[in-house]
């Protein structure tokens, strides 16, 4: 009592318990290993089969629990729990080999039987109130509270476990998750590789159970990875970066559940993994709905821009000219705000310059402009002619200088083999087309 | 030029595939030369994919055997090369075009072993063939259709091997990249390896194939172009397919102008 007090009163306190450090660790490395194994589960677009094994694996929780006595030993629950999820993926494979159900259907099926055959033992057995039995529905939705070091120890172990062989076998697991008619052809075992996926997924799903639970530990197995995915074009990238994700989502979900008394954890991680999910739904570069949303706007904003530069030079050839004649002819939703761009630039660097309440000239500048603009649009017509890989790979919406991005040296060459066909073509003259004949002479 | 030039490279004796209860292949009987471009010809759901399965050993045979350089699959996977339909692979997959190619050496490399500078520098050759250099780096999903096309053409490549079977390589690409494709697969003919296509157009047949068969569900004929693609042999073949009949005669009536 009194070393409690103690202990009170000092910062020293602050440092949580040894228990508490080692349970982290353990559902640190469940999240992290989670999220590598999901990776394959959710490219090879196995989820479901995941989610459908992490609910039978009430199942063999109560079963265990029957068999042992009614003895809460931690390692022999999740024993029970991992035979039953197995079980529940070999009555996928049977139900898909021997009968012409559909996967979905099939994955319903196998969930929905396992999970209720699960949630019936579960409670027969918490009606009868053998002894030891309460906590066992915390498998429901998880509950890492009651974690001793020693649990913690097996589940962190069991994971990294997982995510060394993940590792290992990552160059023959990207394979047969990517293109498997080509790993078969060329002799892999895609169904042993795919079966021993599988059954990782089971593992995780189920050294997953006391942090997330039955119900929602499959989420921890998909969502960090499709956040992962949103990040990168690589698979050597999506797995580390999963993990990662996942184990944010587990260790902040265990830490709020310990803060709060009795709230289970799995809903916990969910909401954090989830909230990771959609900031990178929205800010990921490239992929992400922000990072699109404004790629589409200022590729608008810049062909008008450039559009309307293009029909002031002409215009400002027949002197003054109107915000209407201008926009009349480089119509488009943009075309409005980027002729206000162009009268607000008056005041930096002026491209246009008033010449009345409505009357406009193109400034020096804004001649300038307009003339180079002309000029790369014409070099990149030329590009796209003679080197059409060089224009289809570099051209972007801006119309940057060809010059700039291909080389001098490269577009002179280009420059030369297209002078070079259009004198091969002057020698020898194609015959007009007439209307109404088909177009000779493609075949020779 | 590592093959043998007494065995045929592809020998089909017998050979029924069926799915469930349906046959699909009917005792086709088979034999197709070393060195050559092979084209095998028929209607949608004629069998021709499953034709490429069984030699590839990716459809159990009912019944029936396939020899592939003389000896049986087994024997010979390792010089044996795939290009499947593009549909088969989910494009969006998480990576590179030089990954892709990569994976043509993973079979010689084996279990556990990465592929190293070696295996790197044969990928960016293998890529530089079909006209790939410069994408080298995107992820897949960023190409068209014509250039995943040629990735799986320069994955094939990588494979080294002595025969390739390709399952409609020409799908969705146009005359520019088709005209490279098959640069690339006669210059593996000329090197003495057997390249077997899946093929639909059959303008182009004549321009490019040494030979082909005209399969629907059993063999309806074999041998050089000219002997086969006669409109005899084609009606047989797309028999009962009566809206493809006039697309196959004005083919026929201008294969027939092709020198
Ligand atoms: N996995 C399968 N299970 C059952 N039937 C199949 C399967 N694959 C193909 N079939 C059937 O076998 C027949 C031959 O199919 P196959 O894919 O070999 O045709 P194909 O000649 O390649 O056609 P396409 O020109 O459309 O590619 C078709 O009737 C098809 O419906
Ligand atoms: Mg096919």
């Amino acid at each position: 009592m009194i070393l409690a007090v103690v202990d009170d009163s000092f910062p020293a306190a602050w440092i949580p318990p040894y228990n508490t450090l080692v349970v982290a660790a353990g559902v640190a490395s469940v999240g992290f290993a989670a999220g590598v194994v999901g990776c394959f589960a959710v490219l090879r677009r196995r989820a479901l089969a995941g989610d459908a094994a992490a609910h039978a694996t009430l199942l063999g929780v109560g079963l265990a629990f029957l068999l042992g006595g009614g003895r809460r030993d931690l390692p022999l629950l999740l024993a029970g729990a991992l035979s039953t999820a197995i079980a529940a993926l070999l009555g996928l494979v049977l139900i898909g080999r021997w009968t012409r159900t559909r996967d979905d259907a099939a994955t319903a099926i196998v969930l929905g039987v396992s999970f209720g055959a699960g949630i019936t033992l579960l409670s027969g057995i918490s009606a009868r109130g053998i002894p030891g039995s309460a906590g066992l529905e915390q498998f429901l939705l998880g509950h890492t509270a009651g974690l001793t070091a020693a649990d913690a120890t097996i589940l962190g172990v069991m994971s990294l476990l997982v995510v060394g062989i993940v590792a290992l076998f990552l160059k023959e697991s990207t394979l047969v998750a990517f293109d498997p008619l080509f790993a078969a052809a060329s002799g892999w075992p895609v169904t042993l590789i795919d079966y021993a996926l599988v059954v990782l997924v089971a593992v995780m799903v189920v050294v997953g159970l006391p942090a997330a639970g039955a119900v929602l530990v499959t989420a921890l197995v998909v969502i960090p990875p499709v956040t992962a995915r949103q990040w990168t074009d690589s698979v050597g990238v999506m797995l580390p970066l999963a993990g990662l994700f996942g184990l944010v989502a587990a260790l902040s979900g265990v830490a709020v559940s310990s803060a709060v008394p009795r709230m289970p954890t799995g809903p916990l991680v969910v909401i954090a993994a989830s909230i990771l999910l959609t900031i990178s739904l929205l800010i990921a570069p490239r992929r992400g709905g922000l990072a699109r949303w404004l790629q589409a706007r200022r590729t608008v904003a810049a062909w008008a821009d450039g559009r309307l530069l293009e029909v002031a030079l002409r215009l400002d050839g027949d002197g003054p000219f109107t915000r209407e004649q201008l926009l009349a002819r480089a119509p488009g939703a943009a075309a409005d705000s980027a002729f206000k761009r162009l009268v607000r630039s008056a005041a930096i660097e002026p491209v246009v310059t008033r010449a009345g309440t409505d009357a406009w000239r193109l400034a020096v500048w804004g001649r300038e402009l307009a003339a180079e603009r002309s000029r790369r649009v014409a070099a990149w017509t030329e590009v796209l002619e003679a080197a059409r890989e060089d224009a289809r790979g570099h051209l972007t919406i801006d119309v940057p200088s060809p010059e700039a991005i291909l080389g001098a040296a490269r577009m002179k060459a280009i420059r030369e083999s297209a002078a070079a066909e259009r004198v091969a073509g002057e020698a020898r003259p194609g015959q007009p087309w007439q209307p109404g004949q088909p177009m000779g002479g493609a075949g020779g | 030029m590592t093959m043998s030039t007494t065995s045929a490279g592809l020998e089909f004796h017998d050979v029924t595939v069926a799915y469930g209860r349906r046959p699909v292949l009917w005792n086709v009987d088979l034999t197709v030369p070393g060195a050559c471009l092979f084209g095998i010809i028929g209607p949608n759901g004629a069998g021709k994919s499953t034709l490429l399965k069984a030699a590839l050993g990716l459809v159990p045979l009912a019944g029936g055997e396939v020899r592939i350089l003389g000896a049986p699959l087994e024997q010979v996977r390792a010089r044996v090369g795939y290009v499947p339909q593009r549909e088969s692979v989910d494009w969006d997959f998480p990576v590179t075009v030089t990954d892709v190619v990569l994976m043509g050496t993973y079979a010689r490399l084996g279990w556990l072993r990465r592929p190293g500078p070696r295996e790197r520098s044969l990928a960016a050759e293998c890529l530089d063939r079909v006209g790939l250099a410069d994408v080298a780096d995107r992820q897949i999903g960023r190409l068209s259709g014509g250039q995943q096309q040629r990735v799986f053409l320069a994955r094939a490549l990588a494979q080294q091997a002595d025969v390739y079977f390709l399952d409609e390589p020409m799908a969705g690409v146009d005359a520019r990249s088709q005209e490279r494709i098959f640069r690339v697969l006669s210059e593996l003919r000329a090197e003495g390896r057997l390249v077997v296509i899946v093929h639909h157009d059959l303008r182009s047949v004549a321009e490019w194939f040494d030979a082909v068969a005209l399969i629907d569900m059993r063999l309806v004929a074999t041998g050089p172009v000219a002997e086969v693609l006669t409109p005899e042999n084609l009606r047989r073949t797309y028999a009962g397919r009566l809206d493809l009949l006039d697309e196959i005669g004005r083919a026929v009536a201008e294969g027939g102008r092709t020198p």
